[in-house]
């Protein structure tokens, strides 16, 4: 099996990772950073082994970019619509509300997958059904509340 | 002895309760309706309803879990031999005969086999929870804080590395959590660590939060980045759901070997319900009078397979109660539930909570009856829902998964960290590291923080206090045991079934 050069890619994440907590750690008090320091030096301790072993592999292998395994069937726009949507919808909560907000987001993610109209609607109303009886009436919860209600 | 067997009666007059009846009856149809939708998996189910137990006693709240397990990989079965896509890797081996048997229009008997097959392999698999949990705890009395510290280790080394492609990357992920463990206030000395000025962080990462973000958000940018296909249309079944006398009588040999199979592969931390339904359907067929048949709808097969799967759900809470170490990403989840209760696994849960411990095995053993009862009523309706487009679960997801974390603190701050930890998850996904890794790690990361400073407390300062006990060493050649387990495991797998198990059940 080759070398997948994407794997740069989790070990820079992970060296990033130790140098940002190792950085923040001198302003822990006395005795409060021994642990996270061993967590540390444990995963950097893991990543340089991983380090070398993709090299061992690139070396009796050979390397593969990676890229087309880790993004197979990727749909980048329609990945990323949905990410924004979710995103809109964290911000929205805040201004219209849990179940404005809901009912805004669930139609545009819906009808931007293509789902009928029809089958759209049955969605909403279920969801915001389960959601109303068994979060605000069983458990009680009370959801954000913006300019509708 | 005696208490035993009152605190066993005790637990069922408790799970009988019209409550506990009722989250049973809910929990099950949940957990099919998850189980028989290709996207979705136990342990995201498990993750996303967990807010539900919140306001609930730890008993029922427990059940409801429980119910929503043994339902999921039951569910899975439906789709595997309506539609030939098992809803769950756990599934995969019931696909091969049971939609074999559709396609010569015995849909009905194959769906009869899978819940009466599931019914008796988690019916059986609760003899073992009663049997073998109470012992294991009595060992767990034994450890100190050396020995708790070491059994984070081995619980860490087990999933990180059976769970996953590449060990190192497993044990990576491991590293991550326990670093991640460390935001929050210093569980000795109660100083900040790694709260960059969030109060919010004070109590540390919600393990609930990182849950529902790891298992449940990753899995609906998982769906959002593959193209929406149309799934195939239920085949429409006429014959009823039924086993006659004789065919029930055929399959019980089938049932108490895969129970046997199913239970010890739950018990072994790592293995989980994928391997066991391999294992139980190549044994069927070693065991069958009617070779021939296998490949082309024999109803042993899907006998085989159902049965093994749903003995590994009694088998593989064992470890988790008792001491920690779930098995598997369900198990790691419902660990969650169990933590989020204020419980903590291990003896205890045999000692101070035996009442609400039994009354979760009783309900256990409850949910068994639910899930054969709905199943077999419910099959035709669940065929329909199976059907059900990665394009509407998608927004559906979504929502409840920001509701969910919305509802631990009702506070959007909890909102903000599942978000986070979904992209992690997906991330990690996506390049082959372990989330169930992670999730282990922020819940065992403070017992062993604590079990270490405790022993090198006790100990001043001298490291060499972890190496001093037998029950360590015993843990230490557990951890190395349970980092080469993996190669075991593969080889285990292919001897076995020729197959390897599907990444899903990795996550």
């Amino acid at each position: 099996m080759k070398m997948k050069k994407t794997d740069f890619g989790v070990v820079g994440f992970m060296y990033a990772v130790c140098a940002f907590f190792y950085v923040y750690s001198f302003d822990l008090a006395d005795g409060s950073e021994t642990y996270p320091r061993f967590t540390i030096y444990l995963l950097f301790g893991l990543t340089t082994l991983y380090l070398v072993q993709m090299i061992l592999t690139a070396r009796k292998f050979g390397t593969e970019s990676g890229v087309d395994e880790v993004f197979a069937g990727f749909k980048p726009l329609q990945f990323f619509v949905s990410l924004a949507l979710t995103v809109v919808y964290f911000l929205m909560m805040k201004y219209l509300g849990f179940f404005s907000a809901t009912v805004v987001f669930m139609f545009a993610s819906l009808l931007y997958l293509k789902v009928p109209v029809l089958h759209s609607v049955i969605s909403v109303v279920a969801i915001n059904l389960l959601i109303y009886l068994a979060f605000v009436q069983f458990l009680g919860v009370r959801l954000p509340a913006g300019l509708l209600f | 002895m005696l208490e035993t067997l009152q605190l066993m009666g005790e637990g069922f007059i408790n799970a009988l309760t019209f409550v506990n009846l009722l989250a049973m009856a809910g929990g099950v149809t949940l957990g099919i309706v998850i189980g028989c939708l290709p996207g979705l998996s136990a342990a995201m189910g498990v993750a996303l309803m967990l807010p539900l137990t919140f306001t609930m006693p730890a008993d029922t709240g427990l059940i409801v879990l429980g119910a929503i397990y043994c339902g999921a990989i039951f569910g899975g079965s439906i789709s595997a031999i309506l539609i030939h896509t098992p809803g769950t890797p756990a599934s995969a081996a019931t696909a091969i005969e049971g939609y074999q048997m559709t396609l010569q229009g015995k849909a009905g008997k194959a769906l009869a086999t899978a819940c009466w097959s599931s019914f008796w392999g988690g019916l059986l698999s609760c003899i073992s929870l009663y049997f073998f949990s109470p012992l294991l705890a009595q060992l767990a009395l034994k450890f100190m804080s050396a020995e708790k510290f070491w059994l984070g280790i081995f619980g860490l080394t087990i999933i990180a590395g059976v769970s996953s492609k590449s060990i190192v990357k497993g044990l990576m992920s491991g590293a991550l959590g326990l670093l991640i463990s460390t935001i929050g206030l210093d569980p000795i000395i109660g100083t900040k660590r790694f709260m960059f000025g969030q109060s919010f962080l004070a109590e540390g990462i919600n393990t609930t939060c990182a849950l529902i973000g790891l298992f449940s958000m990753s899995q609906a940018f998982i769906l959002a980045e593959a193209e929406i296909k149309k799934r195939a249309k239920a085949s429409k079944f006429t014959d009823k759901i039924t086993l006659s006398k004789e065919e029930k009588k055929m399959l019980r040999p089938t049932v108490i070997r895969s129970w046997l199979i199913g239970n010890v592969i739950g018990i072994l931390p790592g293995a989980g319900a994928s391997i066991a339904c391999f294992m139980g359907y190549n044994n069927a067929k070693q065991f069958s009078k009617h070779k021939e048949d296998f490949g082309h709808g024999a109803i042993e097969g899907v006998c085989g397979s159902e049965a093994a799967n749903n003995a590994v759900t009694g088998g593989s809470l064992i470890p988790m109660l008792t001491l920690g170490i779930p098995g598997e990403s369900v198990t790691a989840v419902l660990m969650g539930g169990l933590v989020i209760q204020g419980l903590a696994p291990g003896p205890e849960l045999f000692t101070k909570h035996a009442a609400m411990t039994y009354t979760f095995f009783a309900g256990f053993v409850l949910v068994q009856f639910f899930m054969l009862a709905i199943g077999t009523l419910g099959c035709r309706g669940f065929a329909q829902i199976s059907r059900l487009s990665d394009a509407i679960l998608i927004p559906c997801v979504t929502v409840l998964c920001f509701v969910g974390s919305y509802a631990i603190h009702r506070n959007m701050s909890d909102v903000v960290v599942m978000l986070i930890f979904g992209v992690l998850g997906y991330l990690m996904r996506k390049f082959d590291l372990n989330t169930a890794a992670v999730v282990l790690a922020l819940i065992l990361g403070p017992i062993s923080e604590k079990g270490l400073r405790g022993a090198l407390r006790v100990s001043g300062g001298d490291i060499m206090c972890l190496f001093e006990s037998p029950v360590c060493w015993v843990l230490i050649i557990l951890s190395i045991v349970g980092i080469f387990s993996p190669f075991l495991m593969s080889k285990f797998e292919k001897k076995v079934a020729g197959v390897e198990v599907p990444d899903e059940e990795l996550q």
